[in-house]
């Protein structure tokens, strides 16, 4: 991590994020709960067209080479269809890229929850992380200088000339358009089989219990039992990631222990009790999604119903509520159907994805010599 | 000239400025340290040498993983045919980025007490870290460039054997490369030979251009001593660095580096030259200052000064000859800081290449490394 560098500040941040995750983890008010349509919040326009292009732009990652949507692909649903994430060059990446489509609305980020604060943290943890862009802020913010249409579209966002901390704001206001629409669940257009699969969603498989809400999750972290993914473990590039992660993060033992240890990183229970918990993932835009979990280790939805359907995988502290569902096999694919609905229309439009070539090189400024820096 | 902080050995250099402002002539150029062979490199105590350890270095040095993308090596910017230095004026940067500064040669490196062109790190030890997780040179982090070592079993093992550690230090990486750093010596130059006695190491002219060196050149004031550097800090008015007029990605250096280093805002706005020493003193004086470097291995380093200003020797001396330059600093615009010392020398072409066929023969011949395989990564076993 760049705990040295100005552009961080990182270890206060985190600290003060994972408080507030603690604080979050309460009971959910009542009008939250509530399955349905999700809305997403005002959008400025400026700021939100700025972010879109920054979102995009590969020279906001250290040598250039990534860009968040070389992760965040719009035509994977804000994910990458790989099991395990890539990585800054030089590193492996040991999780699975989450959507970010309804993210905007989520109270705490990563898999494991680590940061409770706001999309502003997420981003600077995206953009300085040492396997997911590697950059140097202060580098950052000069390259964004350098582009003359930069220097116009934070004027026009109302931001003054660009800095580090309006591209800390603009990225988040882009996140905020990317809400979800359009699904047959919203719209009323459900398949008898799906409908069926509501009914088992909300009653007899249990699913409600912590996928609920528009977005269909708690915002908490369980342990559901997902089997570790053993490449993390057996390909050095994703090991030494992890390790040097948990490391950071103060996890003991860590150039010994074979297991992703999920949320236990926040909070540090002696007794070990949140180790292999996970974030409860949105449900929505699963089509798009593909594999799952935080390890990727479900190629597909059938997959997921069907180790739900056994009860998990037995480990320590597996919540109690994943248990043996007896769902018969018409049952499985009435809530498959189900997951299907949750899905709406693909965020691939321009009004979500930067079309313009985005330059690499920096052209000259004129008389430089003659102008203030 | 207001006294100086004693960190930066400047005490003796404004001494001795006060004796040379007066009148240059023969007799001054006594009172400076002469040229003397080059003896061994000082070893610290707290980093003894083997055998072991400077292999160790070796593989480090040419080792990409040790910095952010596993692209950009030490011997990326420090390439052995290119003086272990790199041939460009300002050095190629991280991938993404140019650099700010001519890439110095490595090479006897390890005698000097102030490292960089403005003498930001005072150790081999302390710069190799500083080069490795700069932005525009390794980008690098501690913890992922150390995790990446304790993944290559070789690693392991030679960092066990040296340091006794089970799983490499990335400070321990640094050591290493500080040990094979000090092997990278060059002290038998032709000029070396004759200050050691042998009369016929030098040609007619050579042994002519040393006596202008010494004397009407007056490059002894700040080359001088066994290293030919007083290690010593000044503007010689070296003209800033065109690229910074003509190349989007040098501006976007130029300014990143003005901001990272923390001037005030006002500086970081009107700054257009490197100001060199202000930048670890913020003492308007010490604007454009730079270390006097050591002259030995140049024929092999060009271009030449912190910005690469200048393609050949003879450039060099021709500017010398010219009395040194104007930069932002020398006009008064920031700063009048240029040294009193330089003057036009009044040299004839002749002279001019006396003096550049003896610096010449202070570089010797070039020094050949071969390059170390780099060891693989594999799996690791729980213990
Ligand atoms: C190298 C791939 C990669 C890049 C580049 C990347 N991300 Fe991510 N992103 C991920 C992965 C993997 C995670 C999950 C990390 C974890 O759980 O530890 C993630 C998580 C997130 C989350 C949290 C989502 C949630 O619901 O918890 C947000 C928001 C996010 N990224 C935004 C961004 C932004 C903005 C950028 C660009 C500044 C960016 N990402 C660049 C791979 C990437
Ligand atoms: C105890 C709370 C809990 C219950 C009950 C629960 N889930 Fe989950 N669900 C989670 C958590 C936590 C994860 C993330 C686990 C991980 O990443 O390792 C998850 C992940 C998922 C995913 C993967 C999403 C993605 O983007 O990767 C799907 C699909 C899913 N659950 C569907 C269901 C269905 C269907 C049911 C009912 C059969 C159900 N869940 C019951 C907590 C729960
Ligand atoms: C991207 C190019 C680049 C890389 C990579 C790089 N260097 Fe350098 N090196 C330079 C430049 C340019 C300078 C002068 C910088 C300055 O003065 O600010 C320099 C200066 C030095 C010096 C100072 C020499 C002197 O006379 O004071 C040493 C020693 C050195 N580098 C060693 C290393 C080591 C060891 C590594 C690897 C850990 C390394 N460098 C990586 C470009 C690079
Ligand atoms: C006032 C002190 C001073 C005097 C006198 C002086 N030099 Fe220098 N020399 C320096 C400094 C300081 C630098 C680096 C300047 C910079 O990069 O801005 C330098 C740089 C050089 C370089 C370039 C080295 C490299 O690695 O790029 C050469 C060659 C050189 N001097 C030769 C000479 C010669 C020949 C003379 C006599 C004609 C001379 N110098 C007189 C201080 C001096």
């Amino acid at each position: 991590m760049k705990i040295s560098r100005f552009k961080s500040g990182l270890a206060p941040t985190l600290g003060a994020a994972l408080m507030c995750a603690t604080v979050l983890s309460g009971p959910v008010a009542a009008q939250d709960t509530a399955i349905g349509p999700v809305v997403g919040p005002e959008i400025n326009e400026a700021r939100a067209a700025l972010g879109r292009r920054l979102f995009f732009d590969k020279r906001l990652s250290g040598d250039a080479a990534i860009a968040c949507a070389t992760c965040h692909q719009p035509e994977n649903g804000f994910a990458d269809g790989l099991a395990l994430s890539l990585a800054y060059p030089g590193s492996k990446g040991f999780r699975n890229t989450p959507t970010l489509i309804n993210t905007a609305l989520a109270e705490n980020w990563f898999h494991d929850g680590r940061i409770g604060t706001n999309l502003n943290d997420v981003t600077r943890e995206s953009i300085t992380e040492d396997y997911m862009m590697n950059m140097d802020m202060r580098l950052m913010q000069e390259r964004v200088k350098q582009d003359p249409v930069y220097v116009q579209m934070f004027a026009d966002a109302g931001y003054g000339e660009p800095s580090n901390g309006s591209i800390r704001k603009a990225i988040p206001e882009y996140l905020n358009t990317l809400i979800s629409h359009g699904s047959d669940f919203d719209e009323g257009t459900m398949s008898e089989s799906a409908q069926r699969g509501q009914e088992l969603f909300e009653g007899k498989a249990g699913c409600i219990d912590c996928h609920y809400g528009p977005r269909f999750t708690d915002d908490q972290a369980h342990n559901i039992g997902v089997p570790e993914n053993p490449e993390i473990w057996s390909d050095p590039m994703r090991h030494m990631t992890y390790a040097a992660f948990a490391s950071f993060m103060g996890v003991e033992n860590y150039m010994n222990i074979r297991q992703d240890v999920g949320a236990q990183i926040i909070r540090h229970p002696a007794d070990g009790s949140d180790i292999g918990k996970f974030n409860t993932p949105t449900l929505r835009e699963l089509v798009y999604t593909a594999p799952y979990m935080h390890n990727g280790m479900f190629k597909n939805l059938s997959d997921v119903v069907a180790f739900y359907n056994a009860g998990g995988e037995d480990t320590p502290n597996l919540d109690e509520r994943v248990r043996p569902l007896g769902l018969t096999f018409l049952e499985q694919q009435d809530l498959v159907a189900f997951l299907e609905a949750l899905s709406g229309d693909p965020l691939t439009g321009p009004e979500y994805v930067w079309e313009d070539p985005i330059p690499t090189n920096y052209t000259a400024i004129e008389n430089w010599r003659e102008q203030t820096n | 000239m207001k006294p100086m902080k004693n960190t930066f050995r400047l005490m003796a250099g404004a001494a001795v400025l006060a004796i040379s402002a007066a009148a240059v002539n023969a007799q001054d150029m006594s009172a400076y340290p002469p040229l003397a062979p080059l003896g061994d490199p000082p070893i610290p105590l707290d980093n003894p040498m083997s055998d072991a350890k400077v292999e160790l270095g070796k593989i480090l040095f040419w080792d990409p993983r040790v910095g952010g993308d596993a692209s950009t090596a030490c011997v990326t910017c420090h390439e052995p045919d290119q003086g272990w230095a790199f041939s460009d004026s300002l050095s190629r940067g991280y991938p993404g980025t140019v650099h700010w500064r001519n890439s110095q040669s490595v090479v006897n490196a390890a005698y000097l007490g102030q490292l960089f062109w403005a003498g930001a790190a005072a150790s081999l030890e302390k710069q190799a870290p500083s080069a490795a997780k700069g932005a525009v040179a390794g980008n690098g982090e501690n913890d992922v460039m150390e995790t990446r070592l304790a993944f290559i079993p070789e690693y392991r093992e030679r960092f066990n054997d040296v340091f006794g550690t089970e799983y490499p230090l990335i400070g321990d990486a640094w050591n290493a490369i500080a040990a094979f750093e000090r092997t990278l010596i060059v002290n038998d130059t032709p000029v070396d030979r004759y200050l050691a006695g042998d009369e016929s190491a030098l040609t007619e002219e050579q042994i002519a251009g040393m006596e202008l060196f010494n004397g009407k050149a007056g490059c002894i004031q700040c080359h001088n001593g066994a290293q030919a550097t007083d290690e010593n800090y000044y503007n010689l008015g070296v003209p800033p660095a065109e690229r910074w007029e003509e190349d989007g990605l040098a501006q976007v250096t130029f300014r990143y580096e003005i901001f990272a280093k923390g001037v005030t805002q006002d500086m970081y706005r009107v700054l257009h030259d490197d100001p060199g020493l202000y930048f670890r003193t913020k003492e308007p004086m010490h604007m454009g200052l730079f270390r006097t470097p050591p002259l030995r291995y140049t024929l092999y380093t060009a271009p030449y000064m912190h910005n690469g200003a200048f393609w050949d020797l003879e450039e060099v001396v021709r500017f010398y000859n010219a009395g040194g330059g104007e930069n932002d600093f020398t006009d008064g615009t920031m700063a009048s800081t240029k040294t009193p010392l330089l003057h036009p020398l009044g040299l004839t072409d002749d002279e001019v290449d006396q003096l550049v066929a003896f610096l010449e023969a202070f570089s010797g011949d070039e020094l050949e490394v071969e390059a170390p395989e780099l060891p693989p990564y594999a799996p690791l076993d729980a213990q």
